[in-house]
């Protein structure tokens, strides 16, 4: 299944030379970003707000990756950061962010409060407990009010009842007459200044509800008397990693036949992705990421704001328009799309009992991930020559000591059979799967990241950190 | 005629002969088989009553709800049935695509619940299924439910065994089609009457319709999902082809203009495939041969699928007074005034202060004295004429000053003496710390 590859990336890959270089000089596996493309992509979502005419701020998912060539070059720009910790909240200060373009979000302990409210950041409260220990927090220590929003998750429908995947986060709507008793209580120590969702799905249905609540419940601010401006809609907006509709939809289709035994398996041990077979028929649910996806990033935002309110009977931009609500995002994975590469090297080729043939890579499943959240695209073959034989299938495993560690269970196609030594390219890996899981089990070493950046007809890299938004040209 | 009960109006539909006028097919005598003649309107009025019938008595007894996994004919057939017996009836379905169909379910007493999509950060582990979940909801509530199963159901296929098929066959002198055409969606109808067509001619071609994988036909299921279905059994067909979404339009509106024949887009993409079945056959036959397809629906409930996929072919006519007609000229000419000018003529002229936002953000904050005509109204009734006389001055306000410019042009045009709109919309006259009010 070939990747989408664009912009730098197809630079970067273009030289294969340099690419060994650095992954000699710095190990493999070896994490490559792209600073200046997460500004390009910021572009393409201010342009949804410029057609819907809306106002308000993008702020970029940190959880999404660790770079701090990413926050640096963001910080240079202009929007803003959604931190989920208090580690990630140091870490975009030091780059550079003043407090009041940062969001914090995700369950928040003392600390975290207290300096998201030290800083002027806008603290999107996930409990009561959470609003009342920030009150406690700014009073006991004199700091000025803080902006705050209010995280809602489940919503009532009307007519036919969407049910929704129960969210650990953020208070029901039923709740909304509790919470603004807190915020009534505090109102010299809290400035509310709106509501906010995130919900984990990539159904438009179920955030049009959650929209549509959130109207609601500024609705019911305005009379509690607070005078909220915002709404914030989360992200989960989506990437779309494949080059090509029909692989995808073939590709899907042949899996299901293996996993129903009417074509040979094309998985590491007929593993079905959820998928059995049940006399004959198709039973459980495929659970991969619709890596083939036209509607992702900011078309899915814009599908979302062009559609009509369930209880409200308007289309969402109109109702954020003539409601003078600045609409918030935080985009993770869609915001880095492209913007990321990661570099593995083969360390051995075999062939099993069974006659597969497996490679062996120096990483392990966790450095490339993309396996955990099940996004099916094929790694790109780095190499000088050009190839001249048949492609092959293989299973590609990690260099830990366990029976799991593959970083495909699915075969995955080779221009040619690789050899030891040789690189292969996870091509857009920033969202997430560059360094979400990574960690040092069986003490191998996580992924160096470097950062690269078009410089005169060419590109230049140095180490993620020592990437300042003064490096590269820019036009 | 003459019956005690609309339950036993269901089956005895009609087999109607297309014009080859219309198909082109030079040896093949094509038949619809009108199951949109039914009494709830599809297809699925047979296997519904079939499948509910069984229990029916019990469950009246008992007060059970009847359960069903759909959001389409079945759906629809089965709330009717519920609803004749005093029994609710629940569909949990996977996204319901049609709205209309939405809206008559909840008419007809339905409860529906639609299943969360998937997940964004993926959890690999997460086997929630439709199918999975139903099963557990059954479950978890107990007893109280009579579950229908239509994907799983052998009282589905067995409605068309008994009733459909032989009906085709007495309809053909006995003989019975060379050549069967239908959809596949829980697989029901067309296992149902192919067993008995082979049984009669072992020589019958049975040819299955899937939608596109990426499209989506309302009732049929694409080349992957059929494998889901338990009724569903690839030896029943000699081939399974593909149509896509706009060529069941295509189809549904040859029928639907040409034919007379107001099926949806289901028996859009019945006829279709069987024309383009038959087409690639037609040259090479030498005995004249006989086809027969299903007719599964109405296309009353599928207007927003239409204008979704085809709006051109519900183009309204060009409205007197529109907005689109009006002018850069006439927008230009327009008196826009800043808040400033504005407030000072609101205190001096007492103009009426139209504004033109939804009820919902005019209700939460808007410019005292001002009154709310939303813009949808508004366009209502400029087309009759002006809303209010034309020496009365008018201050029209919509959020960022674009709308209101627009239909301030078009008053003018109208005859309007002095009507204006104001510069930069609610937004500006915010900003520049002007009172807003929620009165
Ligand atoms: C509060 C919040 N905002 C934004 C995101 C980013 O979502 P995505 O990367 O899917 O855009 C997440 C992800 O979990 C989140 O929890």
């Amino acid at each position: 299944m070939t990747p989408q590859v664009s912009g730098l990336l197809q630079d970067v890959l273009a030289h294969p030379g340099v690419l060994s270089g650095m992954v000699e000089a710095l190990g493999s596996p070896l994490n490559v970003v792209v600073p200046q493309k997460i500004e390009e992509n910021a572009a393409t979502y201010r342009s949804v707000y410029g057609t819907h005419r809306l106002t308000g701020q993008v702020y970029f998912a940190h959880k999404a990756n660790r770079s701090t060539a990413l926050i640096r070059e963001l910080a240079a720009g202009e929007i803003g950061v959604d931190v989920a910790s208090l580690g990630e909240l140091q870490h975009v200060l030091a780059a550079g962010f003043a407090g009041d373009r940062i969001m914090a979000t995700g369950p928040k302990d003392a600390d975290f409060l207290w300096l998201a409210a030290k800083v002027g950041a806008i603290v999107n409260a996930d409990s009561e407990q959470e609003l009342t220990e920030l009150a406690e927090i700014t009073a006991r220590h004199r700091m000025p009010a803080v902006r705050a929003m209010i995280r809602l998750s489940a919503f009532d429908s009307p007519g036919v009842k969407v049910l929704s995947r129960p969210s650990r986060f953020g208070v029901h709507q039923r709740e909304l007459p509790s919470v603004f008793d807190i915020l009534d209580r505090h109102r010299d120590r809290i400035e509310l200044l709106g509501v906010s969702y995130h919900l984990d799905t990539n159904g438009l249905d179920e955030k049009a509800l959650a929209l549509d609540g959130c109207l609601l419940a500024m609705h019911d601010a305005v009379t509690r008397g607070f005078a909220p401006r915002a709404i914030d809609i989360g992200g989960g907006f989506g990437a779309n990693y494949l080059a090509d509709r029909d692989e995808w939809e073939s590709y899907t289709t042949e899996l299901s036949k293996s996993v129903l035994g009417t074509r040979p398996s094309m998985t590491w041990q007929s593993h079905g992705y959820g998928l059995r077979a049940e006399a004959g028929t198709l039973r459980g649910a495929l659970g991969i990421y619709p890596s083939y996806r036209p509607v992702a990033g900011a078309r899915y935002l814009d599908e979302l704001l062009s559609r009509t309110a369930p209880s409200l009977g308007r289309p969402f931009a109109t109702l954020l328009m003539e409601s003078m609500y600045d609409l918030y995002i935080e985009p993770g994975r869609a915001l880095v799309d492209q913007c990321g590469l990661t570099l593995a090297r083969v360390a051995e080729v075999r062939s099993t009992a069974a006659g597969e043939t497996m490679v062996r890579l120096e990483a392990n499943s966790r450095d490339i991930s993309a396996e955990d959240h099940a996004v099916f695209m094929d790694p790109v073959f780095v190499c000088d020559d050009p190839i001249d034989a048949d492609p092959v299938g293989v299973y590609l495993s990690g260099n830990l000591c366990l029976e799991d560690d593959l970083i495909t269970r699915r075969r995955v196609t080779l221009p040619r059979m690789p050899v030891r030594g040789e690189l292969l390219a996870f091509v857009n890996t920033a969202g997430y799967f560059m360094d979400f899981a990574a960690d040092h089990a069986l003490m191998q070493p996580i992924a160096r990241k470097v950062a690269v950046y078009p410089a005169g007809d060419s590109w230049r890299w140095c180490l993620d950190d020592q990437y300042w938004p003064v490096k590269g040209n820019r036009e | 005629m003459k019956f005690d009960s609309i339950l036993d109006v269901i089956g005895d539909t009609p087999l109607v002969r297309i014009d080859p006028g219309v198909h082109g097919l030079r040896n093949v005598d094509l038949y619809a088989k009108m199951e949109m003649l039914n009494p709830f309107g599809s297809v699925k009025d047979r296997p519904a009553w079939n499948m509910a019938r069984a229990g029916l008595a019990e469950a009246v007894e008992r007060g059970d709800a009847i359960v069903e996994l759909s959001s389409g004919n079945t759906a629809k057939a089965l709330a009717v049935v519920a609803a004749m017996h005093g029994l609710p009836f629940k569909s949990v379905t996977n996204r319901m695509k049609v709205p209309e169909l939405k809206d008559l379910l909840l008419l007809l007493g339905a409860q529906i619940e639609e299943l969360p999509g998937q997940t964004e950060c993926l959890d690999p582990t997460d086997s929630e299924d439709p199918l999975t979940r139903m099963y557990r909801m059954l479950s978890e509530e107990g007893n109280g439910h009579l579950h229908t199963d239509q994907y799983f159901n052998p009282r589905n296929p067995e409605a068309h065994r008994v009733g459909t098929a032989p009906e085709i066959i007495k309809d053909l002198d006995g003989e019975g089609p060379d050549i069967f055409i239908a959809c596949v969606g829980t697989a029901g109808s067309s296992t149902g009457v192919a067993t008995v067509l082979r049984e009669n001619n072992p020589d019958v071609r049975v040819v299955g319709l899937v939608s596109t994988k990426s499209d989506f036909i309302p009732g049929i299921r694409n080349i992957d999902e059929v494998n889901e279905v338990g009724l569903f059994d690839p030896n029943n067909y000699d081939v399974l082809e593909p149509v896509s979404a706009q060529q069941a339009i295509d189809g549904m509106l040859v029928l639907n203009r040409r034919c007379g024949i107001l099926g949806g887009p289901t028996a859009g993409a019945a006829y279709f495939g069987a024309v383009r079945h038959l087409a690639s056959i037609d040259a090479t036959l030498e005995t004249r041969k006989s086809a027969v397809f299903i007719v599964c629906d109405r296309v009353e409930s599928y207007m927003s699928y239409v204008r979704r996929l085809r709006p051109e072919l519900l183009k309204q006519p060009a409205r007197p007074n529109s907005l689109d007609t009006v002018t850069e000229d006439e927008l230009c000419s327009v008196e826009s005034m800043d808040v400033t000018a504005a407030r000072d003529w609101i205190s001096v002229e007492r103009p009426v202060v139209v504004d033109l936002r939804g009820s919902f953000a005019y209700s939460t904050l808007h410019i005292e004295g001002s009154i709310n005509i939303v813009d949808e109204l508004f366009d209502e009734l400029v087309r009759g004429g002006l809303p209010f006389g034309a020496g009365q001055p008018a201050l029209l306000v919509c959020p960022v000053g674009e709308k209101s410019a627009r239909y301030a042009a078009l008053l003018t045009r109208m005859g309007h003496r002095d009507v204006r709109s104001l510069r930069g919309g609610v937004v500006a006259w915010r900003d520049a710390g002007a009172p807003l009010v929620r009165d």
